[in-house]
């Protein structure tokens, strides 16, 4: 059998799929500091035999909590000599426009860490002056002095050459060799001198505690007695071994959000719906992510702590491109100067959580709205519910300022929540240039099922999916990951047929690097896939454009332009057809596949649908307004089962909604599958 | 239910300025102009029928509240009976509505839903290159707006959706990048259509009247936050004056201003500054406004949305023909400069008033720079249009921020060092902070930065306006002066020219240097108050010298 084990703010959730295609689920308690033992505390209450498990997924938030709670090593930076103030100046921008005095991103290295060393490459890689040793043997003189824990180094324009990056790595590592060594190379080949050394440093803070974290982890298995391979998580959506990605543990940076994005991705698959929305409710945030034509989009523009009024610190690695909103169960609602109801992004976590989880939180949430609209029952919850206390905060934050009763205050936040939902999921489609009325969203997470149909009738889209175990949703996905490596080089030159043998050569280049990289990981079926970021010559931002394996012609060549032309009308609304077309990056993407199980089918429904109901209630739909709605528990609920809305379909820890005007069936595997009726 | 509805507005207001951000940034996304996608120097707006600001996605902050003088422009030249669905008008005037200088090109579109106008949108942004006497439009020794390139006082552009193709040749043959122009003009129109289609689905899907009901709501609630801010406010008049640098010719060119705060109107007079000059420094009206109106927003609330209801609010008076709200034919290629010292001067009168939002003076000029020339490589021309950034003043509780760019810009990006060198024909010999240690004070003012540009082809042209040259960046609160902006070249012959704030067309050989120079912050409070061991850190981490800290803070370091 196979285990993913993902571990969350609160809860580390375990999923476990055996031969046969059977899921099961188990949620423990997440762990700080030592977070390798809430899995093994979730393990050993699963029961599983620990020598029966054939491969270990793993999904992990040490790398994003050591960056956000600043307990990473302490770093240096070597670099270039002229450019150490780089990290501290960044991009020079202030997005909080009229805050006069703003405070921008704080370095991760402080200036006395930063150490200036004589060489130079230039734009095309050429060496214009080879490294200096004596000036790194004096670095690491100086930062052995400060006991400094970790050093990254990044030179300019290494993504062209990283001769001299090595070389001072290598020679860093034979005097030091206790220490971590970073090169911004071994992380990212693309430019811009800023977002790579931040990429790099990044990468040197969190690898200390990334390591020990691993190693950690590893042996505890294995005393355990989990003898199979072990992968993780990687922010692309793939896994790869522990060991892979000890040189970049900055991969690992959003761990833990993808699995449920990739998983909704082979959902999609096995359901035959290529193009899907990927919609995932937790209690702080919602996230969303599109997936076209069964492939999950990668970014490399990745930033920690970005607002709309703050920079936050760039990280240059591929992460599934996703819209993250502060909307999620446990958001508050609050009343704004102007006397505009507001929702989140503050939210009330877990603990004191929402009013109606009585321990102590005062403040209406969205979870609280969704109990007094109905769409929650009060006798689903872990506790006992005061239905009161939930009545009386919404009076006293919302119904007052706004002259309300508890119902219209919940009504009220309900729609906001919603509207705030819908500006994201539109974020996520319209904006990319794609219209939503040609996808399915997969709904999951905690609050995912009870926004979704509404949501869903607001977009247009014609089908929602609430997948089984929808709020452990990550971690399944993680078990049906493969590894996955992505290799992105920035080499900037035109395309066009006189050309064909260069990018020839340098995809050569990119494979061999690929592979020599691969070999190390498994000896698993390993494909690629190609893709170009393509750009109008002057323009500066890409389109990523697939294309096919090289040994290309002028047919490809004139292909490859057609798509990109289309693609950029597409993402862009217009084509300037007859500008020069101009290559960014190459980008390699290599996949190992991993033997997965099958999904089993569940039994076929043989009671009447009433036989599973539970209960009828008032509950509010807009713009329908209250309607009396019969609810079901969905774990009577069989294959094949076919309902009409409006309807409440509740399961532990999560209820799904179906509108008037949808209806509902269950299929072979179980999920629920919500359509607009015709 | 009636409370309900206001949700309903509340819900079509957030889409409105969703709608904002959409346009603003799918224009950055497609721009050929590295001072567009980089810089983000412009700004998109939505308007109601009458004209009024909505909403505003903004770049450069400098470009505040721009927008609707530019759209009441064109309604008062054409009427609103006149337009149809599809037009796009193009607007650049220095002296009409929303004016700034030629690079700037505005457009404006009505929106209609069925037969009527329900809205306009309408966007603004820095081309590369709109033609006149020098490369790059926009120059420092320019005596008449007419040398500044072409001008367009507000006609069609595309009419009822078919461009209007003896406008576009017109652009095309009368600029240096023709390429990157039709680039720029598609990628706005492209941005106002997106806006128009939005809008249509907002009215389709709430119903029309919901939606201008949506829109006064805005409105309404930004004057209500506004006049609240103020009635807080301590009423009383503050003045302030000081001189720009010169105007090119050697005369200081004065700035002064009276604010007088009351409990329902925020007005700026600045009667009293210097006439127009002969040189590029004058800004027209509207850009004067936009100057006031930032530091307006950073005491009334930073975190607002931008509509003109809170702009109802003030009241912002100049002498007509002065350099603060200058008449044709002005040069105004570099208007920002007298907009920045109007803004900066207003910061000065009040940040005594207001110390929780305003700090120490900072940087204040845009310090443009312009280079252009043979790429080394692939021999062809390349143009260089950016800002450099500078140190910013302390303020209570804070130490200034090191190397942003002026308050006029905003959500602008540098260009990275390994872009230029890729792109223009020069490689950067360095680029870190200016640790010159100036603008002591209990909380310490931001270091500027060092920028320097080595030549790799013979005959290169360098310009740049670097403002606050002779004045250097205030201290606040009993907090020390920063320092001046400067370049100065270094030759390859070893000769060293300089230093210098203000030059056009200096010619580079390969090899030469320019090395750029930006100050540092001033201070806010009494550096003898500054932690002892925060002294000890600065020194370590070489913000400021040994020296300095005995001298400046009296601490001794051993």
């Amino acid at each position: 059998m196979q285990i993913a084990t993902d571990i969350g703010g609160t809860f580390t959730d375990l999923v476990v799929l055996d031969e046969q295609g059977n899921t099961r689920t188990f949620k423990g308690h997440t762990t700080p500091p030592n977070f390798e033992q809430g899995i093994l505390d979730v393990l050993a209450q699963s029961g599983v035999n620990p020598e029966a498990i054939s491969a270990f997924v793993h999904g992990t938030t040490t790398v994003i909590n050591a960056l956000t709670e600043r307990k990473g090593a302490k770093t240096a930076l070597i670099t270039t000599k002229g450019f150490r103030d780089i990290l501290e100046i960044a991009r020079c921008n202030r997005p909080d426009l009229f805050n006069l005095v703003f405070a921008k991103p704080k370095p991760f290295v402080p200036r006395y860490l930063r150490l200036e060393v004589s060489e130079r490459v230039t734009h095309d890689g050429s060496v214009l002056q080879s490294l200096d040793i004596s000036d790194i043997e004096k670095a690491v003189e100086f930062l052995k002095k400060e006991q400094v824990e970790s050093v990254a180094i990044c030179f300019l324009n290494s993504y062209a050459n990283d001769i001299n990056e090595t070389a001072a790595a290598k020679i860093v590592t034979e005097l030091w060799p206790e220490v971590f060594v970073s090169t911004s190379a071994q992380v990212t080949r693309e430019w811009r001198e800023y977002e790579r050394s931040s990429t790099a440093v990044l990468n040197a803070y969190v690898g200390p505690v990334s390591l020990k974290y691993l190693d950690n982890l590893d042996a505890k298995l294995t005393q355990t007695g989990v003898s199979s391979k072990r992968y993780i998580m990687q922010s692309n959506g793939g896994t790869t071994t522990f060991n892979a990605v000890k040189t970049a543990p900055i991969n690992l940076v959003e761990s833990g959000p993808v699995g449920g994005i990739f998983g909704a991705a082979v959902l999609g698959q096995v359901l035959g719906e290529k193009n899907l929305i990927a919609f995932d409710v937790g209690g702080t945030t919602a996230k969303c992510s599109l997936i076209d034509s069964g492939e999950v989009k990668i970014t490399t523009s990745y930033r920690i702590e970005q607002t709309d009024r703050y920079a936050g610190y760039p990280i240059m690695v591929p992460v599934l491109d996703i819209v993250e909103i502060g909307n999620g169960g446990g958001s508050i609602a609050w009343v704004d100067q102007t006397q505009s109801l507001k929702v989140g992004p503050k939210s009330a976590g877990s603990l004191p959580g929402p009013v109606a989880y009585g321990k102590g939180g005062t403040h209406p949430t969205t979870t609280d709205a969704c109990l007094i609209t109905g769409r929650l029952s009060a006798s689903n919850f872990d506790t006992p519910v005061d239905i009161s206390a939930v009545e009386s905060a919404l009076v006293e934050h919302i119904g007052k300022p706004l002259d309300m009763d508890a119902k219209e205050a919940a009504v009220s936040i309900l729609r906001v929540a919603e509207a705030n939902l819908f500006n994201a999921l539109r974020l996520i489609s319209v904006r990319r240039g794609y219209d939503p009325r040609d996808f399915a969203l997969t709904a999951f997470g905690g609050g995912g099922p009870m926004h979704a149909a509404p949501l869903a009738r607001a977009l247009g889209i014609k089908k929602v999916i609430i997948p089984v175990a929808a709020a452990v949703f990550s971690a399944w996905g993680m078990l049906m990951t493969d590894i996955r490596h992505d290799y992105i080089q920035t080499n900037i030159g035109t395309l066009d047929s006189s050309s064909i043998s260069l990018w020839d050569e340098q995809w050569g280049k990119l494979k061999q690097q690929a592979l020599a990289q691969f070999a190390d990981i498994s000896g698993e079926l390993a494909t690629f896939a190609h893709y170009l970021d393509m750009r109008y010559l002057g323009q500066e931002h890409t389109v990523k454009v697939p294309v096919p394996a090289p040994g290309w012609d002028e047919d490809t060549v004139q292909n490859i332009i057609d798509r990109f032309h289309q693609m950029h009308e597409q993402s862009y609304t217009f084509r300037l057809d007859g500008t020069p077309v101009e290559i960014v990056n190459l980008h390699l993407t290599v996949i190992g596949h991993r033997e997965k199980p099958k999904l089993s089918p569940i039994a076929a429904q043989s009671e009447p649908v009433e036989a599973s109901l539970k209960d009828r209630r008032m509950i509010y739909f807009d713009p329908e307004g209250w309607v009396e709605t019969p609810v079901y528990n969905r774990q009577t609920l069989l294959s094949g089962t076919r309902l009409d809305g409006p309807a409440v379909i509740e399961e532990k820890a999560s209820a799904a909604l179906v509108c008037p005007g949808q209806s509902l069936h269950v299929d072979t595997y179980g999920n629920l599958i919500i359509e607009t009726r015709r | 239910m009636k409370s309900i509805d206001t949700v309903t507005l509340d819900i079509v207001k957030d889409s409105l300025v969703a709608i904002g951000d959409e346009i603003f940034y799918a224009f950055a996304q497609t721009s050929m102009s590295p001072i567009i996608y980089e810089t983000l120097d412009y700004a998109c707006g939505i308007a109601d029928a009458d004209g009024h600001l909505l909403t505003q996605g903004n770049g450069a902050c400098g470009f505040i509240g721009m927008i609707s003088p530019m759209i009441a422009e064109i309604i008062e030249k054409f009427g609103k009976d006149t337009m149809r669905p599809g037009d796009v008008y193009i607007i650049n005037d220095p002296f009409m509505g929303g004016g700034t200088h030629l690079s700037d090109i505005g457009m404006v579109m009505p929106v209609f839903y069925g037969e009527e106008v329900v809205a306009f949108v309408g966007n603004k942004a820095h081309w590369g290159d709109v033609g006149g006497m020098a490369a790059g439009s926009f120059t420092t020794d320019s005596t008449e707006v007419f040398q500044e390139g072409l001008r367009f006082s507000g006609i069609k552009l595309v009419d009822a959706g078919e461009l209007v193709q003896g406008i576009a040749d017109m652009i095309t043959y009368n600029v240096r990048f023709p390429v990157a122009a039709n680039g720029d003009m598609w990628g706005q129109i492209a941005s106002l259509r997106t806006g128009y289609g939005r809008i249509n689905e907002l009215c389709d899907k709430y119903g029309k009247d919901v939606l201008l009901e949506s829109m006064r709501r805005l409105m309404d609630q930004g004057e209500m936050v506004a006049l609240s801010r103020l009635k807080e406010m301590p009423n009383g008049v503050y003045e302030s004056e000081q001189y720009m640098d010169d105007d090119g010719n050697g005369n200081l060119v004065k700035i002064k201003v009276k604010i007088t705060i009351s409990d329902d109107c925020f007005e700026a007079d600045f009667s009293g500054s210097s006439p127009q000059v002969a040189s590029p420094i004058n800004t027209g009206y509207s850009a004067l406004c936009a100057g006031v109106k930032v530091v307006y927003m950073s005491i009334v609330g930073p975190n607002l949305t931008i509509n003109d209801g809170i702009f109802r609010t003030m009241k912002i008076t100049a002498e007509k023909q002065s350099v603060l709200m200058c008449d044709a034919p002005s040069p105004t290629s570099c208007y920002f400069e007298s907009m920045l010292y109007a803004l900066d001067t207003v910061w000065k009168a009040l940040a005594p008033v207001f110390p929780e939002y305003l700090g120490a003076g900072h940087m204040l000029s845009v310090c443009a720079v312009i280079l252009t020339g043979m790429h080394h490589n692939s021999g062809q021309p390349f143009l260089i249009v950016e800002p450099t950034g500078g140190g910013w003043g302390a303020s209570r509780g804070k130490d200034g921020e090191v190397g942003q760019f002026c308050v006029g810009d905003g959500e602008t990006y540098n260009v990275p060092v390994e872009m230029a060198e890729s792109r223009y024909g020069i490689r950067i010999d360095e680029y870190s902070l200016n640790t010159d240690g100036k603008g002591a004070g209990e909380f310490r003012g931001g270091s500027g930065a060092v920028r320097s540009y080595r030549a790799l082809t013979d005959g290169q042209l360098f310009s740049a306006a670097f403002g606050r040259n002779k004045f250097p960046a205030w201290g606040a609160g009993g907090g020390q002066d920063g320092s001046y902006n400067y370049f100065e070249f270094y030759r390859s012959d070893g000769r060293v020219e300089g230093p210098v704030g203000i030059a056009a067309r200096i010619v580079l050989n390969k090899d030469d240097v320019v090395r750029m120079v930006t100050c540092t912050g001033g201070g806010y409070g009494d550096p003898k108050k500054r932690d002892a061991v925060a002294v000890a850190q600065d020194v370590k981490n070489g913000y400021i010298s040994k020296e300095q800290a005995f001298a400046d803070y009296g601490v001794e370091i051993n």
